[in-house]
């Protein structure tokens, strides 16, 4: 390379030399000009060549210097590059190993949020289904509820129907009851009525027994004992029915107590039937010792004699006798009354009787009548329903009929009549089990109606109970439902969470991917950042580099104090340093960066280059700017001066120097340079620029002096002196035209 | 031109039609979000008549580009319904954490397939979507009384979440990390939503709260 090099440096002296020959030889070469023109002409073009050629050597060789040098430079970036770029890579390789780790990291993480989620998912899809189901056991208890309830009122309503009509039937019985009472209370009164009528015959017979004993009626006396006794006979009968008729008020009233009572009194009184009968035999014992009072009365009056038989006992006597006949008739008229009673007591209880028998046997028959008669309904409904039937089928056969006319149907309607009259025959033996059924019923002792309507008491309690625990299940259920409702909160709660675990971005679903584009501000962002870094990284690093360098060559100036600076600089420098010789000797910019190698780190220079550029792009964006600018603002002028023209006649031009070229536009020749007056010098200045007039055109009007002493010496008014000039120039402009129109 | 319009009034919105206006609900969102929360300079938005009140709109050049490219992804996306999505994430340039998360969630109400037979849906009426748009982006605007005042310069980023399954342009977007924000500092504040007869969108931000 530097064999190459060496011989650079000749030509370069060698020009040098030339250029000073050339320039010293100039004045002889002028010399020999005036001397002989032609030969020194050749000469001068010959060497004029020669130099021509030896300018373009040296600049080729210098361009080849350079290249080479550059080509240099371009190596050691390129070999440079070459190592950024391995550590790049290795730094990249490292980058993607942490990457892959991450990724493998968050891979895992998002397998368990999936698992996770899934769990709640099925946990929260299980639930939810017991829910429904539960929603749905819930409302079916309800329908039931609903149904059971419905259906308890309604058997409620028939029992409370069925109880006012039991509670009718009981107080139809208990008014029936009553008046057994009465009736009952009415006998006893008729037997204490006859106790007391006995008692008082028994004493007025006794009575007479005592008072007739003596009168001896015995058969009579006897034959009123004995119908006593059957009187009492009587009465035991009586007494007897009475009891049985008690026993059956009683086996019909079981449950009432009073009856009881009054068949306990009634027991008490057939006690004192006993004592009446105790005193029965009390009376005949008496009889009897009347009887043997008689007897000896007897043999008394067998052993006395008529004739000592005084004559006041034959009157007392006769008088008892007709005494005793007397009471005798007495005696029969009461028994005959008493009969009479008896009789009509008899008649009255058979009455009695009677009419209990047909209230019953009628109660029965309108029971019997009213099933009866609703049965009757019931078939006579039947009826009806099969007369309709058959009304219908008759009319179905009139259509049939119509339609296919007549033939083989008459054959079908025997059959049909056929099958109508066993059906009919079938319904009635099917009426008549009915029927007997129903009687059957009917014949039912009405101790079964209270086994049923217990039965259907049960059936209510039954029922009851059943509701209860129905109401019991559906306290529960709803309970149940509220926990499920509780559960289901706390699920969208935590439902809720999630979603914020998957909006805060914790938490990436299973089969998504989170996407963003490549060129994002926040990417953007880092990459300028990250490049900012690495530049002041590489800027260190070369500066540290310097730095140790600059270390190291101190320390060995610290050692060889005695060198030179020349061998200082030659010690500083690199490997380069035969080339940086070179570059010193030659001018151009790859020698400034070569020196600016030296001086600051790569690093750094590249910085500001780069700085530099930006503001390089900058200043050339602003100058754009400013020359569209600029271009506008020209346009805009040009619009301006047209108007100006326009309006006033003149045309303006505007010197860089601040002066005014004012022309008229109706005599080119009239023109005036107006220049602005320096601020001091305005008299009347009021702020706005004046003008002055420092020059004027050769052309104008011929009056042009005096307008100028006029207007503008004495008035001291440029816009009236160029308005009167403008008015000249037109009226001059004016004249001409109109005589090139003659001409 | 007036029984056209009509008809169209009548008609129930499709799949093209609810892609559009979601697609601008993001946009006009996006801005609002950027504007309110400070990311960009005020300077760089100027006022524009949407949804019948005033919304911000960027003029920033690079950043009208960006959105735009993202707005014309997600469409398409939205349309196969692969998105499900879209989060714009709000990340402090010194610390590179990231502050806050506006997450829209996109559920689709009706499968695509279906769209031809859902005619006799029942129909919304586009003033009522466009009153409930108006009054989530006036809850974006509101958020400002209660979220954490932002005091340092910040730079923002939108992900999208879309299914394995999407088509994914191969050189534009890429996999990206889902800037979490820690749970132990997070807050979250779900907004209100709207809803076409296609799409659904559920608003809601996520915020680091470090009290």
């Amino acid at each position: 390379m530097s064999s190459r090099k060496a011989p650079l440096p000749k030509p370069q002296a060698s020009a040098s030399r030339l250029r000073t020959t050339t320039t010293t030889k100039r004045d002889s070469l002028a010399a020999e000009l005036e001397r002989d023109p032609q030969l020194s002409t050749a000469k001068r073009q010959q060497r004029a060549h020669a130099l021509n050629t030896t300018l373009s050597q040296a600049a080729l060789e210098r361009k080849l210097a350079s290249a080479e040098t550059t080509r240099l430079q371009l190596e050691t970036r390129l070999r440079e590059r070459d190592t950024t770029i391995e550590r790049l890579e290795a730094d990249r390789r490292w980058l993607s190993e942490r990457e892959q780790e991450e990724r493998e990291e968050k891979v895992r993480i998002s397998k368990e949020r999936e698992e996770e989620k899934a769990k709640a998912e099925q946990d929260i899809r299980s639930l939810r289904s017991s829910l429904s189901t539960l929603q749905e056991e819930c409302a079916d208890l309800q329908d039931k509820y609903d149904a059971l309830s419905h259906s308890t009122s309604q058997r409620l309503a028939a029992q409370f129907a069925e109880l006012a009509s039991r509670e009718s039937q009981v107080e139809s019985l208990s008014a029936e009851l009553r008046e057994a009472h009465e009736a009952a209370t009415s006998h006893s009164a008729e037997v204490l009525r006859l106790q007391t009528s006995l008692d008082a015959h028994a004493a007025a017979q006794t009575d007479l027994a005592r008072r007739e004993a003596e009168e001896a009626s015995w058969s009579v006396l006897r034959a009123e004992l004995a119908r006593q006794a059957e009187h009492t006979r009587h009465l035991e009968a009586a007494h007897s029915r009475a009891t049985a008729e008690l026993s059956t008020l009683r086996e019909r009233h079981t449950a009432i107590e009073v009856l009881r009572e009054e068949n306990r009194a009634l027991e008490r009184r057939a006690a004192a039937a006993d004592e009446l009968r105790e005193t029965v035999v009390r009376l005949e014992a008496e009889a009897e010792a009347a009887r043997a009072e008689r007897e000896a009365w007897a043999r008394n009056s067998v052993l006395d004699t008529p004739a000592t038989t005084p004559v006041s006992i034959t009157q007392s006597l006769s008088v008892l006798r007709l005494e005793h006949a007397h009471l005798l008739e007495e005696h029969g008229a009461d028994r005959a009354a008493l009969r009479e009673r008896e009789a009509e007591l008899a008649d009255a209880q058979a009455h009695e009787a009677d009419a209990r028998a047909t209230a019953d046997v009628l109660l029965h028959a309108n029971r019997a009548a009213e099933n009866r008669a609703t049965r009757a309904e019931r078939v006579a409904a039947l009826a009806e329903r099969e007369v309709r039937f058959l009304q219908a089928l008759n009319a179905s056969y009139v259509s049939e009929e119509a339609t296919q006319g007549s033939g083989d149907i008459d054959e079908a309607k025997e059959q049909h009549s056929k099958d109508l009259e066993v059906l009919v025959s079938e319904y009635k033996a099917h009426i008549y089990a009915l029927e007997t059924e129903i009687q059957e019923l009917a014949k039912r002792p009405a101790l079964e109606h209270s086994s049923g309507l217990q039965a259907l008491r049960d059936e209510l309690a039954n029922e009851k109970n059943a509701l209860q625990e129905a109401q019991r299940a559906l306290d529960e259920k709803v309970e149940a439902a509220e926990q499920d409702r509780d559960k289901i909160e706390q699920l969208e709660q935590t439902l809720f969470e999630l979603r914020g675990e998957i909006g805060a971005g914790r938490h990436v679903p299973p089969g998504v991917r989170v996407l963003s584009l490549v060129a994002n501000p926040a990417q953007d962002w880092a990459d300028l950042r990250q490049a900012a870094l690495d530049r002041l990284k590489e800027e260190n690093a070369a500066l540290l580099q310097r730095l140790s360098v600059l270390e190291a060559s101190s320390i060995r100036g610290g050692r060889a104090s005695t060198s030179t600076p020349a061998d200082v600089s030659t010690a500083t420098a690199t490997d380069t340093d035969t080339d940086t010789n070179v570059r010193d000797a030659t001018t151009g910019p790859s020698s400034m960066t070569a020196a600016a190698e030296e001086l600051v780190p790569r690093a750094s220079w590249t910085a500001v280059c780069q700085e530099k550029a930006q503001l390089e792009e900058e200043l050339r964006q602003k100058e754009k700017r400013m020359l569209r600018l600029r271009q506008v603002f020209a346009a805009k002028t040009a619009e301006f001066r047209e108007a100006l023209s326009a309006i006033l006649g003149v045309k303006l031009a505007f010197y860089d120097n601040g002066q005014v070229r004012v022309t008229s536009q109706y005599d080119l020749g009239a023109a005036f340079v107006f220049q602005p007056a320096p601020r001091s010098a305005g008299s009347g200045g009021g702020g706005a620029a004046r003008m002055q007039l420092v020059a004027q055109g050769e052309g104008g009007p011929q009056e042009l002096p005096q307008l100028m002493r006029n207007w503008v010496e004495m008035e001291q008014s440029i816009p009236c002196f160029l308005a009167s000039v403008t008015l000249e120039c037109y009226d001059k402009w004016k004249r001409e035209q109109e005589m090139s129109v003659r001409e | 031109m007036a029984p056209t319009k009509q008809a169209a009034l009548r008609q129930s919105i499709t799949l093209k039609g609810s892609t559009d206006l979601v697609t601008e609900f993001f946009k006009y969102a996006v801005n609002t979000i950027l504007f309110q929360r400070g990311v960009y300079p005020a300077d760089d938005f100027h006022m524009v008549k949407k949804y019948g009140q005033t919304v911000l709109i960027t003029q920033d050049l690079a950043l009208e580009n960006y959105l735009e490219k993202i707005l014309i992804q997600i469409s398409t996306w939205l349309l196969t319904g692969a998105v499900t999505q879209l989060v714009v994430a709000i990340i402090s340039k010194d610390s590179r954490t990231p502050l806050e998360r506006w997450a829209f969630d996109i559920n689709l109400v009706e499968q695509p397939s279906q769209g031809t037979g859902g005619q006799a849906q029942s129909n919304k009426p586009e003033a009522e979507i466009q009153a409930e748009i108006r009054s989530i982006l006036k809850q974006i605007v509101s958020t400002v009384t209660f979220l954490p005042i932002i005091d340092e310069p910040t730079v923002f980023n939108i992900l999208v979440y879309t299914h394995e399954s999407a088509d994914v342009p191969a050189n534009e977007w890429v996999d990206t990390d889902p800037l979490a924000i820690e749970a132990s500092k997070s807050q979250q504040v779900k907004l209100r939503s709207f809803s076409t007869d296609v799409h659904r969108i559920e608003a809601m931000v996520s915020y680091r709260y470090e009290g």
